[in-house]
């Protein structure tokens, strides 16, 4: 039986550490964006719904303790079930993978899947550093840092930092272009955080509302980002200004069987036609989706040249211009509004964060085919093709 | 009741005015800081309470960035408040000491004075940092109280480094805020305190303004090249090697010039100056003025660095009288060939003054210059022959003032070469020599006295008092002493343990010396050991050179036991049963940081220098160190601690071979720690403060007990470890040999690949630490470093 996505909602991605959501958890966050997203589907009883499937890249302190579980709870109700799903940067498009799979395999009608994550609380690499030994024995790199993976891409396949430092400055614009144009407006939830500080000695409650993406850096040139220092390497060619933002942030779509749909006569948006892994060497993790890339046209059925826009997540530049390159995509289509160079990567919300902003350009432009393809940490690549209805 | 500083306000934020709160706060002062508000602001940016604080507020940012550092470490930045003349001065209200800091006008700082004493409280101090103006001037117009509380205090750029502070009572001042500042400028701030008098430029500049001058002018006589007066006024006769002209380019040279013509227009009526009112300004100044070739801060002036095509960098000269820019020479004169071969102070300073090269004809006639100005300026600008001499050592870095290299090339030589130089010397010096007085200083009962020009007599040098200065009870009968080492008692049963062997390097009759030390102190019941010296550096480490040399010849036996035997010493310094301190200053490097951290407690110059900087030369600290940090990080983790960030932490400084450039910083990378070891601002303080901390630690002391529960991390430690050096190597701070020593710090620091984490001992850390060390030496690589470093002092990444 078909799946299909019938509603998809994401908050504002706020920068880590400084931004509207950095003292906020993204548990919370995630139960916002959910609530939201059931009530835009009033047809449907929250409480039939068979699984909410929760991407997060580092499941751990304040994400950790069955984050998935008590999202599901919080949100939907305690019949309802929850799970945490972690394929790092690619957790937000796997978990809509899962969900339309089961749903097609039979295994339930409805699923909310998405991410979310917060990396103003928890840091890059979890709280305990822990490689294991013997895998660190047979490949040092099995644990390669990202930036230095990023360093690694631009070398081997020959990115240069003038490259780079366009591509940063073109995304910029071009999410500036897309603020501008109210393009996020629709995709997502306002969300109103309440906090308590001590202000000059005395306890202090303050609220703000966090309603658009925070990343943008509308000043920014060329020469600016020139002037920045590679931060991963000596000598290097990645910087702050052409590496993706950290940020904070939760997606989170609602899939339904065919049959739910006529039931409840639902609108479907989408259908996501397939989604495809591949694996690469570790040390060159971002070029990932030249590996899956290729394995889901092939799945869907389709050429290249069919795919009419493409979300290809920007963890670094050098590694997006390899991508670009290799798979000799058409700079045109992708990343059409910028990407997380000036918006943001909140890891494990990432893929699913995409997908919505896909679908949304996808509507304005009246395309059939788009895709989202995300590197992964450990080297990896995900790509989603999605079809829309 | 003693005045207390509590708070402080600096009031301007220049260079100066910021390097001075970063000072302040440096020694834990409540700071304030405030300049104008920018005069060209907008409407809307004169409300904008960013922009009216935008000069202080810029100044201080760049004063963190300094480099040198301004800071001990950075985080004492938050202990300065910043604000503005116009809406902030409340700020000064409660302020124990305000200091002026601002342009060099007298209208304008008439005019905030006026101000300052609207709202200052009473009984605070005021001061002004002026160099040029009057003190009596600053302060008229104002109340009794104020001018009463008002006097020069002088600091000296940067603040932080130049050990001089003159402060410069005006008639009305009262004595007693005089005596404060000559103390709390010794104890607090760290600097050698100089009571000066209301004199044009006080003392350091004022002498040291001659003798730049009397430099060009014997540049001109001798037909020397800047390099070679250079070599000439450098270390060879103790002064920094930036010697004359490359001072004046790191100077500045319209700063200097500033100095120099505020001098010459204020002393028209002293013997040197009044020579100068008819000379023109060298051609050479002229060109370098007009071109606004300032010296380092405008990339060229006396010298120029370039590169060429190749990118090889390489220096030029200023050849002055063709005023091109020539490749710079390395200067060869006979004179100072003889003179370097000369370990003696005395003999070699009178070598180079005898000889009859060009080089020995300039100093002979530079030196004469400089004894008879020197000593026709007491009692003019100083009533004591050492307020000069400190003044200078301190302002000026030399390692001696006028009267001490007097004292070398002899009063009598002094007078005799000054006269022939047409110099006439004063008369007190004359009558000093005529009543058989032979020298300016003498040490008696272990005290350096002066001769005093009021009561023609010697006196002891006050201040010193609180000094432990071991060049003083030289004449005393040692406790024990062999090639490498000297072992005094310093009274009330405390011996110091001096170093003396070639910068104090670290060899075999130093370890033997300490064991035997420690074991005289433990048999003959002494309260305890120092372990410090005077010298600029505590110890560069071990003799690298014996240890090259044993490795060349594979003499791996001999290696085994002497690692092993430095081990034991340090070892032994930690359980012996009386305490054991060491006093720091300067470089602190590699084996001289080990025992640093072995001892029961430090007493750590803020101006120390310190690092286990083995990984430089191939080689891992080896004489405990690396075990150390594994029982410092082992006992850093507590129950359902992740434990890995703290290993890092603590192996880091050793993998990267990081220096900490203060006594501060060094708590922050694990060298010192909080409990056990104490920053001393005044370095000249730090064995009398180590004594107290002995006689302290004597009372009851518990020897303590051998280390057997040392956790470390074993497989998990180490995969974290290798891990985080892969990173380095990845983004190329690290070379593939880097890689090879740093896992090895991180095998010694995590106990092998263990299964699991564990507790060991530490001798089982000890034999890994050993093993590493002795492997290490046995590889090429490790070679290549040792002798590089040998032959350059530079370290060698291969």
């Amino acid at each position: 039986m078909e799946a299909y996505i019938v509603a998809g909602y994401r908050s504002a991605i706020a920068k880590s550490k400084r931004g509207g959501f950095k003292n906020y958890r993204s548990d919370d966050l995630a139960v916002d964006v959910i609530k939201h997203l059931i009530s835009t589907v009033p047809e449907l009883d929250p409480t039939i719904i068979d699984d909410v499937i929760v991407g997060c890249a580092n499941p751990e302190g304040e994400q950790g303790l069955q984050i998935g579980r008590l999202i599901s709870a919080r949100a939907l109700g305690k019949e309802v079930p929850g799970v945490t799903v972690n394929r790092y940067c690619g957790s937000g498009l796997e978990t809509i993978a899962i969900a339309s799979a089961k749903i097609k395999a039979g295994m339930g009608e409805a699923f909310i899947a998405g991410g979310t994550e917060s990396m103003s609380l928890i840091p890059m690499t979890g709280y305990k550093l822990s490689p294991s030994y013997n895998a660190a024995m047979e490949n040092i790199n099995y644990h390669v840092g990202m930036g230095a993976t990023a360093e690694a891409v631009a070398v081997k396949y020959e990115v240069s930092r003038a490259q780079a430092d366009e591509f940063a400055y073109n995304s910029h614009v071009k999410a500036a272009a897309a603020i501008d144009a109210g393009k996020f407006n629709d995709q997502i939830v306002p969300v109103t955080v309440k906090e308590v500080f001590v202000k000059d000695g005395k306890r202090t409650e303050s609220e703000h509302t966090v309603a658009m993406d925070e990343g943008v850096r509308r000043s920014t040139t060329v020469e600016a980002l020139s002037g920045l220092r590679a931060v991963f390497k000596n000598g290097g060619v990645v910087t702050a200004g052409n590496s993706s933002q950290t940020s904070d942030g939760a997606a989170f779509v609602l899939v339904v069987s065919e049959r739910l749909v006529k039931e409840l006569n639902l609108t479907p948006i989408a259908r996501l036609v397939t989604c495809a892994l591949g694996g690469v060497d570790p040390l060159y993790m971002g070029i990932g989706p030249c590996a899956a890339v290729p394995k889901a046209l092939k799945q869907a059925g389709l050429n290249q040249s069919d795919i009419q826009q493409v979300e290809l997540n920007e963890a670094f530049a050098t590694q997006a211009l390899a991508v670009i390159k290799t798979l000799d995509l058409d700079p045109n289509i992708v990343n059409v509004n910028g990407g997380a160079i000036a918006l943001g990567h909140p890891l494990g919300c990432t893929g699913a964060k995409l997908s919505i902003q896909l679908l949304e350009e996808m509507k304005l432009r009246n395309q059939k085919y788009g895709m989202v393809t995300a590197c992964i940490g450990g080297g990896q690549g995900i790509a989603g093709i999605f079809e829309k209805l | 009741m003693k005045k207390k500083i509590k708070k402080v306000a600096v009031l301007g934020s220049g260079v100066m005015g910021s390097g001075i709160a970063a000072h302040f706060a440096n020694i834990g002062l409540e700071t304030v800081l405030l300049d104008i508000v920018p005069f060209n602001l907008t409407d809307e940016q004169k409300a904008d309470k960013t922009a009216r604080n935008s000069i202080v507020n810029g100044a201080l940012k760049a004063a963190t960035k300094a480099r040198p550092a301004a800071f001990y470490d950075k985080s004492f930045v938050s202990r300065i408040t910043t604000g503005n003349f116009d809406d902030n001065l409340d700020l000064i209200a409660d302020a124990d000491w305000i200091i002026e800091v601002i342009i060099e006008k007298l209208d304008i700082k008439r005019g905030l004075f006026e101000k300052v004493e609207a709202i200052r409280k009473p009984g605070s101090y005021v001061t002004s940092n002026t160099s040029s103006i009057p003190i009596h001037l600053l302060v008229e117009g104002r109340s009794d109280d104020f001018k009463k509380h008002f006097c020069g205090t002088h600091f000296f750029n940067p603040p932080r480094y130049l050990r001089l502070f003159e402060v410069i009572p005006h008639e009305t001042s009262d004595p007693a805020m005089i005596d404060f500042f000559l103390e709390y400028g010794d104890k607090f701030l760290g600097k050698d305190t100089v009571l000066c008098k209301d004199t044009p430029a006080f003392i350091a500049n004022r002498i040291g303004v001659m003798s730049g001058l009397k430099v060009f002018q014997l540049t001109d006589k001798y037909d020397l090249k800047i390099e070679e007066v250079d070599a000439l006024t450098g270390p060879i006769i103790n002064r920094p090697k930036t010697g004359s002209f490359r001072l004046q380019d790191l100077v500045g040279l319209d700063t200097a010039m500033k100095v120099n013509d505020f001098v010459v227009s204020a002393c028209q009526d002293d013997e040197y100056i009044s020579t100068l009112k008819d000379l023109e300004t060298p051609k050479y100044m002229q060109f370098l003025i007009d071109n606004k070739f300032f010296g380092n801060k405008s990339k060229q002036g006396f010298y120029k660095r370039v590169k060429d095509e190749n990118g090889k960098k390489s220096t030029l000269a200023l050849n002055l009288k063709t005023l091109e820019y020539e490749p710079a020479i390395k200067p060869r004169m006979d004179s100072i060939g003889a003179a370097r071969k000369i370990e003696l102070t005395d003999k070699k300073l009178q070598t180079l003054i005898d000889h009859e090269d060009k080089g020995g004809q300039f100093l002979n006639e530079y030196f004469a210059s400089l004894f008879a100005y020197s000593s026709n300026r007491v009692p003019e600008i100083a009533d004591d022959i050492y307020s000069v001499d400190d003044a200078m050592a301190a302002g000026y870095a030399w390692d001696y003032g006028p009267f001490q290299y007097w004292d070398f090339i002899g009063v009598e030589k002094g007078i005799q070469i000054a006269e022939a130089h047409g110099n006439t010397v004063a008369q007190w010096v004359k009558d000093m020599v005529a009543a058989g007085n032979t020298s300016f200083y003498k040490t008696e009962d272990g005290q350096t006295k002066y001769y005093n020009i009021g009561s023609k007599s010697y006196q002891v040098v006050p201040g010193t008092e609180a000094f432990i200065i071991l060049d003083n009870i030289r004449d005393k009968k040692p406790v024990f002493q062999n090639s490498e080492c000297l072992v005094h008692d310093i009274g009330d049963g405390v011996l110091n343990f001096e170093f003396r062997s070639k910068a104090n390097a670290i060899g075999t009759e130093m370890g033997q010396g300490l064991a035997e030390t420690i074991r005289i102190a433990e048999e003959e019941g002494w309260n305890g050991i120092v372990i410090g010296n005077n010298a600029k550096n505590f110890s560069v480490g071990a003799n690298l050179m014996n240890v090259g040399m044993l490795a060349m010849q594979k003499d791996f036996d001999t290696l085994g036991t002497m690692v092993d035997q430095f081990q034991q010493l340090t070892m032994r310094m930690r359980y012996s049963s009386i305490p054991v301190v060491v006093a720091t200053q300067g470089y602190v490097f590699g084996g001289a940081c080990e025992m640093l951290m072995h001892a029961d407690a430090g007493a750590v110059a803020a101006e120390s220098y310190i690092g286990l900087v083995e990984v430089g030369v191939g080689l891992i600290p080896g004489g405990s160190g690396t075990k150390e940090m594994a029982v410092r990080a082992s006992d850093k983790f507590f129950e359902g601690d992740v434990e890995m960030p703290t290993l890092i932490d603590h192996f880091k400084p050793i993998a990267t071979a990081s220096v900490a450039t203060s006594g501060h910083e060094a708590y922050g990378y694990n060298l010192m720690l909080k409990n056990k070891d104490e920053v001393i601002v005044n370095a000249k303080r730090n064995i009398a403060e180590a004594k107290k901390k002995v006689l302290a630690l004597a009372d009851g002391y518990m020897q303590p007990r051998f280390r057997k529960d040392v956790k470390v991390l074993g497989r998990a430690g180490l995969a974290t470890l290798y891990t985080a050096i892969n990173e380095f190597k990845l983004g190329n701070y690290m070379s593939e040999y880097d890689v090879e020593i740093a896992r090895k710090v991180a095998y010694v620091m995590c106990g092998g690949d263990l299964t699991s984490a564990q507790q060991v001992d530490e001798q089982y850390l000890l034999d890994l630490e050993r093993e590493a060390f002795l492997s290490l030496l046995g590889n090429q690589k490790t070679m290549d470093r040792i002798q590089h470093m040998l032959t350059t002092n530079k370290p060698l990444r291969n």
